[in-house]
C-alpha cells in the first residue's frame, strides 16, 4: 500500500496546481512536440532499433585517422576505420576503437565548474557557461585594455588541423603570443633537423613502393604519429611482397619482435650506428648511382655550387672517424653487424630509414636526424617512390579568422635564455616542457591568467613534483583555467575548468600526413550531442572573442569548419560539406615525388614558372632578380634568391650587407636556388634561412658556433656512470596514449599498470625476482615500480612505459573518482589496485643540444629492490 | 454531482499538477520565485498531508540565504562535486540484464526512445541526460495533458491510447527507479526540503503505480 491516501494526494495536487499557476510557466521544459496518438505505432524499446553510420575521424593520438562511429538511438556504440579513406584502408588501431567509452567517462566533467577550497583540494562548485565565459572574458580584457595582453598565457597540449587554425587564431586575436605548445615532448628535435636540411619537417615513408625497411627507435607498428596508416602498410610490405624489415631498438618492442632482425642497441647511440653506416657507404663507394645523382641537390660544403668529387671529398674527410668499430664501442652493436646493415640499405633500392622519437630523445637528438639525412640523401633514398619523402597532407582553405598585432613575454618557450644552462640555438618548436620552470625562474607577475587547452602540464612534462609545485603556487599563476573532458591530474589544480567536448562530438577539417603521397582530405563529425553542458572549445573561443568585440563570421566552429570546407578547391566541386558529410574523405589529389626538382627558370628549355617569359641565362644572377620581383635580391653565398622585404632586415642595404644566412627571418622571402643554369624551387626553407638545397653542411650551425656537419657529442650527464647505474628508456604501447586514455575502461582494462623492464643479470645482481616492487632514482627524485624480469630487456638499461601513475584522473586511471565521478556499471569490474607509476617522477626537463628537444631516454638511474 | 468524464478531467488534471510541480523541483537548482510560492501555507498544508515535514526556518529564513543554502544541496546531491546521487534512470534502474549503472546506459536509450517515438522531442538546448528524472515527469505531464484533452473531447478511445502509455513508462521506468532513488536522497539530504520532496515523490509514485490499472479499468 501506498504511504499517501487519495484524499491527501488531491490535497497535494491542488498545491502544486497553485504553485505552477502563480511562478511563471515552467521556463526550462526539455521537450517538445506534440504526443501523437494514432495506434499502430511500435514504441518499444527492444525493436525497430536504428543505427546510424557517421563518417568522422579518430583523435585519439595525433595520426587522427579517418573512421565511422554507429550510433543507435543517440548512443555511440562502435567505432571502426573508414574503407574509403587511403590513409587508413579501413583500419584504426585499438585505442581508436576504445574511444566509444570516452564519452561515457564516469569521472567526466559536465559543467563549469569554479574553485571554492584552496588550489588542489578538490573543491568546486558548478556554474553557469555564462559566468564561466564572463571571467575569462574579463580577465582578459582587463590585460588587453592594461597594454598587456602578453599576460595571457595559453598553453596546448594537441591542437591540430582546424581547431589549431581557429583556437589558435582567437587566442592570436585577443592580442597574445604568449602560446606554448607540444612538440618539445614530441619529436621537435628531428623536425629542427629537417628544417636545416630539406625545410620544412615531416617525413613519409612510402612502404607502398619500397624494397627495404630499416628502422631506428621506432614501434611503429605500435604507436606513432602516423601510426596505424603506416602500420598497416608495413604489414603489407613484409608479408606481401617480402620486403626486410630490420629493427635497432633498445629493447625488443612488438615491431622489432616482429621484423626480420631486432638488433639492440644501447640507449641514445643511434646516431653513433648512423655516423658508422655512412662511414661505411662513403668508403665502399656505395653512394655511386643514385646517391651521387642526388648530391648534386646537397649542400656539403661551404660552396653550394661544389663539385660532387669535392662534396665526397670533405663527407669522407668529416665521417673517417665515425668507423663501425668506433661505433661500436659506444653503441655495443658489433663493427661487422654496422657494416652489414649498411651495405644492405644502400644497395636494396629504394630503401626507407624510419628513424623516429627513440632516436632522437636524447642530447644528441637533432643531430642524429641531421645524419639520418645524410645516411638518406647519400643512397639516393630521398623523395623518391619508396623512400623518406616529404610528407603530402591536405591543403584546406580556413575561413576568415581576426587577425591582431601580438606580443609575447619573453624566454619562457624556448628554454632558457642564451649564455644559461639549458638555451639552445634552433629551439624552432620550442622548448614548451620548460615552461613551468621558466616561469618560476622569472617570477610572479609574469603572466595574470593561465589558460591550459586539452593540456596536462603536472603530468605529461619530466618531474612531476617540480610541475606540481609550481602549479600549486597562486603568484606565479594568479588564475588558472582549464578546458578538458575530464578531470585530471592538472584541471585539478585549475582554478576553473571548462569542460570540453570530446572528439567524438565535435566538428573538425582534418589533414594528418597520407602515405601514398596524394594529400587525403577528411573530416570529423559530431557523432553524437555533448554530453551534459560540455562545449566545444572552439565555440567557447569564438564566443569569448564576440564578447570582446571581435567580430567573426561564424557563431560555431561547426559554421566554420563548413565554410572552410565549401571554399577549398577540390572539395568544393566534388559537392563540398554536404559530400564531405556523407563521405567522410576526398581523394583528388595528385601524387608528390622529387618536389625539389620543380623548376622555376630553365632557360633553355624555356620554362618560367615567374611571370613572363625570360629565357636569358643565368649567368648573371643578378640581373634576374628584377623578374621575381621589385625587392628580390640574389645572395652569391646561399645562390638564392629572395625578397628582403618579407624579412626582418629594415633596408635593402642591410639585406644586402647581412646576406640571406645572416638576416633574420630571410628564409620567409625565399624564391630560388641556382643550380647550374636552372633556378629551383628545390627543397624550400621553413623557419630557418637554408638554401633550396638539401643542406647537409649547415651555414646557420657554422653561424651559431656549432659544426656544420652532424658530429657525435656524449652525453654530459652520462659521462661518469658508475657500475650501478642505468640507463632509463621510455616507451609506448598500443592500447593507450601518452596522458589521455588511462581513465577509459576498455583500454586501461587491458593494460591497467606498467611494470619496469629489467634483464636477468642486471635483476640477479641487485636481488630482484620478477615482480618485486623495485625503487629507481634519478639526480631529481625516486619513484616506485614492479620489476618485469625479461631478456626484452637489454643489460644496463630499465625501460618503463609512458603512460600510467596518474593521481587524480578518474578511478581507471589513479584509483580515485573524479570529484564530479558518478557511479558505474564497470566499478566492479576493476581488476588492479597498482595504477602504475609515471616515470616523469625522476625524468628532468632538459633539452637536446640543439632543439631544446626533451630528452626523454638519457636518463641515468639508480635501481635498488624495494 | 459531477459527471465520470468530469471526474477523469478533474483526475488528470491533478496529476498534471504533480508531476508538473515534481518536474521543475528537480529540473534545477530553486529559483527565487518558485521559492516564494512552495513557501505558500497552502503548500506546507498539503506537503504534511503527503506526509513531508519541512522545518519552520524553512518559511521564515531570508530569501537569499535560504536559495544559496538549497542551490548548494542541490548541487552537492545531484551534480557533484564529491558522491552524489545523478538524477538519471541509467544509474539506478537495476535492469535484469545488468547493463546498469552508468551514465546514457540501456535504459537512457530506452526512454529517449519511448519520448521520441510518441512524437515528443528534445529541444536544443536541452543540456542534460535524456533520462533526468525531471524530463520523465514533464514527460508525464504532457502524456497526461493529451489524456485530458482527449477526455474533454469526449474521445476516450484517444485517452486510452495515452493511459496505456502512462501505464508503460511508470511499469518499465518510474516505479523501477524512482522509489530506490528516492530513498538515496532520503539519506544523504541535510536540508528539509530536498529531503521531503525525495520522501513525497516516491510514495508518489508508489501512488501512482498502485492506481494506474484502476484508471485504465475505469475508463
Amino acid at each position: 500500500m501506498s504511504k499517501i491516501t487519495r484524499r491527501n494526494f488531491m490535497k497535494f495536487a491542488a498545491a502544486s496546481g497553485a504553485v505552477l499557476a502563480a511562478s511563471r510557466g515552467f521556463e526550462s521544459d526539455a521537450l517538445a512536440g506534440t504526443i501523437k496518438t494514432q495506434t499502430g505505432k511500435d514504441f518499444s524499446p527492444k525493436t525497430g532499433m536504428e543505427r546510424k553510420a557517421i563518417p568522422s575521424a579518430c583523435w585519439q593520438c595525433v595520426s587522427r585517422d579517418s573512421m565511422i562511429g554507429f550510433v543507435e538511438d543517440g548512443r555511440l556504440v562502435k567505432l571502426e576505420g573508414h574503407p574509403k579513406s587511403i590513409r587508413g584502408a579501413g583500419h584504426i588501431c585499438a585505442r581508436g576503437q576504445g574511444g566509444v567509452t570516452s564519452v561515457y567517462d564516469p569521472d567526466r566533467i559536465l559543467h563549469p565548474m569554479m574553485r571554492t577550497g584552496p588550489r588542489g583540494s578538490g573543491e568546486w562548485k558548478r556554474i553557469s557557461w555564462d559566468e564561466a565565459i564572463s571571467e575569462l572574458t574579463g580577465r582578459i580584457k582587463k590585460l588587453r585594455d592594461a597594454g598587456t595582453p602578453e599576460k595571457f598565457l595559453f598553453h596546448y597540449g594537441r591542437m591540430k588541423a582546424s581547431s589549431g587554425a581557429l583556437i589558435g587564431g582567437m587566442i592570436k586575436a585577443t592580442g597574445t603570443g604568449s602560446i606554448g605548445n607540444h612538440t618539445g615532448v614530441c619529436e621537435s628535435a628531428k623536425w629542427t633537423a629537417q628544417e636545416m636540411t630539406w625545410g620544412g619537417h615531416f617525413d613519409n615513408w612510402d612502404i607502398d613502393h619500397t624494397k627495404y625497411m630499416l628502422i631506428m627507435g621506432s614501434n611503429i607498428l605500435e604507436t606513432h604519429t602516423n601510426h596505424m596508416s603506416v602500420a598497416h602498410r608495413i604489414m603489407h610490405a613484409k608479408v606481401d611482397r617480402g620486403v626486410p624489415m630490420k629493427t635497432f631498438d633498445v629493447r625488443m618492442s612488438n615491431t622489432a619482435a616482429k621484423s626480420d632482425e631486432w638488433i639492440p642497441i644501447k640507449q641514445g647511440t643511434d646516431m653513433a650506428v648512423i655516423l658508422a653506416m655512412t662511414n661505411v657507404v662513403l668508403n665502399k663507394g656505395l653512394y655511386k648511382g643514385a646517391g651521387e645523382e642526388f648530391l648534386k641537390f646537397c649542400k656539403c660544403t661551404e660552396k653550394f655550387d661544389d663539385s660532387t668529387p669535392n662534396k665526397i671529398a670533405a663527407l669522407k674527410k668529416h665521417y673517417a672517424e665515425y668507423t663501425p668499430a668506433w661505433a661500436s664501442k659506444i653503441s655495443g652493436v658489433p663493427a661487422s653487424k654496422i657494416e652489414q646493415i649498411a651495405t644492405e640499405f644502400a644497395t636494396t633500392k629504394p630503401a626507407v630509414l624510419i628513424a623516429y622519437r627513440g632516436a632522437v630523445t636524447n642530447y644528441n637528438g637533432c643531430d642524429c636526424e641531421r645524419a639520418r639525412q645524410v645516411l638518406s640523401s647519400l643512397t639516393g633514398n630521398v623523395d623518391a617512390p619508396g623512400t623518406n619523402c616529404k610528407a603530402v597532407g591536405a591543403g584546406w582553405k580556413s575561413a576568415k579568422i581576426p587577425k591582431t598585432k601580438t606580443t609575447k613575454v619573453k624566454d619562457i618557450f624556448d628554454g632558457a635564455p642564451k649564455g644559461q644552462p639549458e638555451s639552445y640555438p634552433f629551439p624552432t618548436h620550442h622548448a614548451s616542457h620548460q615552461v613551468l620552470d621558466r616561469i618560476k625562474a622569472k617570477g610572479p607577475g609574469t603572466f595574470d591568467l593561465a589558460l591550459w587547452y586539452c593540456y596536462t602540464p603536472a603530468f605529461a612534462n619530466g618531474n612531476h613534483a617540480g610541475n606540481i609545485e609550481i602549479l600549486k603556487d597562486e603568484k606565479l599563476l594568479p588564475f588558472v583555467v582549464s578546458s578538458d573532458t575530464s578531470y585530471g591530474d592538472s584541471t585539478h589544480y585549475a582554478d576553473m575548468i571548462l569542460p570540453d567536448a570530446t572528439y567524438l562530438e565535435r566538428f573538425d577539417w582534418e589533414d594528418m600526413v597520407d602515405p601514398t603521397q596524394t594529400g587525403e582530405y577528411y573530416i570529423r563529425q559530431a557523432l553524437v550531442k555533448p554530453l551534459g553542458e560540455a562545449r566545444d572549445f572552439g565555440d567557447v573561443m569564438i564566443e569569448v572573442c564576440n564578447r570582446l568585440g571581435i567580430e567573426t563570421d561564424y557563431k560555431t566552429k561547426e559554421e566554420y569548419v563548413q565554410q572552410s570546407v565549401d571554399m577549398t578547391p577540390g572539395v568544393k566541386e566534388a559537392g563540398g560539406w554536404e559530400y564531405m558529410k556523407k563521405e567522410g574523405v576526398w581523394n583528388g589529389g595528385k601524387t608528390h615525388y622529387f618536389s625539389y626538382k620543380e623548376v622555376i627558370l630553365d632557360p633553355k628549355k624555356q620554362v618560367c614558372k615567374v611571370g613572363g617569359s625570360i629565357y636569358e641565362d643565368l649567368k648573371d644572377p643578378e640581373a634576374i632578380c628584377a623578374y621575381f620581383g621589385d625587392d628580390v635580391l640574389y645572395d652569391q653565398k646561399a645562390g638564392v634568391w629572395w625578397h628582403w622585404k618579407a624579412s626582418k632586415a629594415k633596408s635593402a642595404d642591410e639585406a644586402q650587407e647581412k646576406g640571406y644566412y645572416g638576416t633574420k627571418s630571410a628564409y620567409k622571402g625565399y624564391v630560388a636556388t641556382k643550380l647550374g643554369d636552372i633556378a629551383y624551387k628545390g627543397f624550400a626553407p621553413d623557419k630557418i634561412n637554408k638554401s633550396g638545397l638539401m643542406e647537409l653542411w649547415s651555414q646557420p650551425l657554422v653561424d651559431a658556433g656549432y659544426n656544420a656537419l652532424p658530429e657525435w657529442h656524449p652525453a654530459p650527464n652520462q659521462k661518469n656512470m658508475g657500475p650501478d647505474d642505468m640507463h632509463l628508456t621510455t616507451y609506448k604501447v598500443c592500447v593507450q596514449t601518452h596522458s589521455r586514455t588511462q581513465n577509459n575502461k576498455w583500454l586501461t582494462e587491458i593494460y591497467p599498470n606498467n611494470h619496469a623492464w629489467i634483464n636477468p643479470k642486471d635483476a640477479t645482481t641487485r636481488g630482484i625476482k620478477d615482480g618485486d616492487k623495485i625503487m629507481v632514482k634519478s639526480s631529481i627524485g625516486e619513484m616506485e615500480s614492479f620489476a618485469h624480469v625479461t631478456e626484452n630487456a637489454q643489460p644496463g638499461h630499465i625501460h618503463i612505459s609512458h603512460h600510467m601513475g596518474h593521481w587524480a584522473y578518474g578511478r581507471y586511471a589513479s584509483g580515485k573518482r573524479s570529484p564530479v565521478g558518478v557511479d558505474d556499471a564497470d566499478d566492479k569490474n576493476i581488476h588492479w589496485t597498482w595504477h602504475g607509476s609515471h616515470p616523469n617522477q625522476v625524468i628532468p626537463n632538459r633539452g637536446d643540444r640543439l632543439s631544446g628537444f626533451q630528452r626523454w631516454n638519457d636518463t641515468v638511474v639508480q635501481v635498488t629492490k624495494a | 454531482m459531477k459527471s465520470k468524464n468530469n471526474n477523469r478531467v478533474e483526475r488528470a488534471g491533478q496529476r498534471i499538477d504533480v508531476y508538473g510541480f515534481l518536474a521543475r523541483v528537480y529540473r534545477k537548482e530553486i529559483l527565487p520565485d518558485f521559492l516564494g510560492q512552495i513557501r505558500s501555507p497552502q503548500l506546507k498544508g498539503a506537503l504534511s498531508a503527503m506526509g513531508g515535514e519541512l522545518e519552520d526556518d524553512f518559511f521564515s529564513r531570508p530569501e537569499e540565504e535560504l536559495l544559496e543554502d538549497l542551490a548548494v544541496e542541490y548541487t552537492r546531491l545531484f551534480l557533484g562535486p564529491g558522491r552524489h546521487i545523478p538524477a538519471n534512470e541509467s544509474i539506478h534502474h537495476e535492469r535484469d540484464d545488468g547493463d546498469w549503472g552508468s551514465l546514457w546506459g540501456a535504459s537512457t536509450v530506452e526512454v529517449k526512445k519511448f519520448i521520441e517515438t510518441s512524437g515528443l522531442h528534445y529541444k536544443d538546448d536541452f543540456t542534460d541526460m535524456p533520462d533526468h528524472i525531471s524530463v520523465e515527469f514533464e514527460f508525464m505531464q504532457k502524456v497526461i495533458e493529451k489524456e485530458r484533452d482527449a477526455w474533454e473531447d469526449g474521445d476516450s478511445d484517444r485517452a486510452m491510447y495515452c493511459l496505456r502509455m502512462e501505464k508503460m513508462f511508470i511499469d518499465d521506468h518510474l516505479i523501477k527507479w524512482v522509489p530506490q532513488f528516492c530513498g538515496k536522497v532520503v539519506s544523504e539530504a541535510e536540508l528539509s526540503f530536498y529531503r521531503e520532496m525525495a520522501k513525497i515523490t516516491g510514495n508518489f509514485i508508489e501512488f501512482e503505480k498502485e492506481h494506474i490499472d484502476t484508471y485504465i479499468s475505469d475508463a
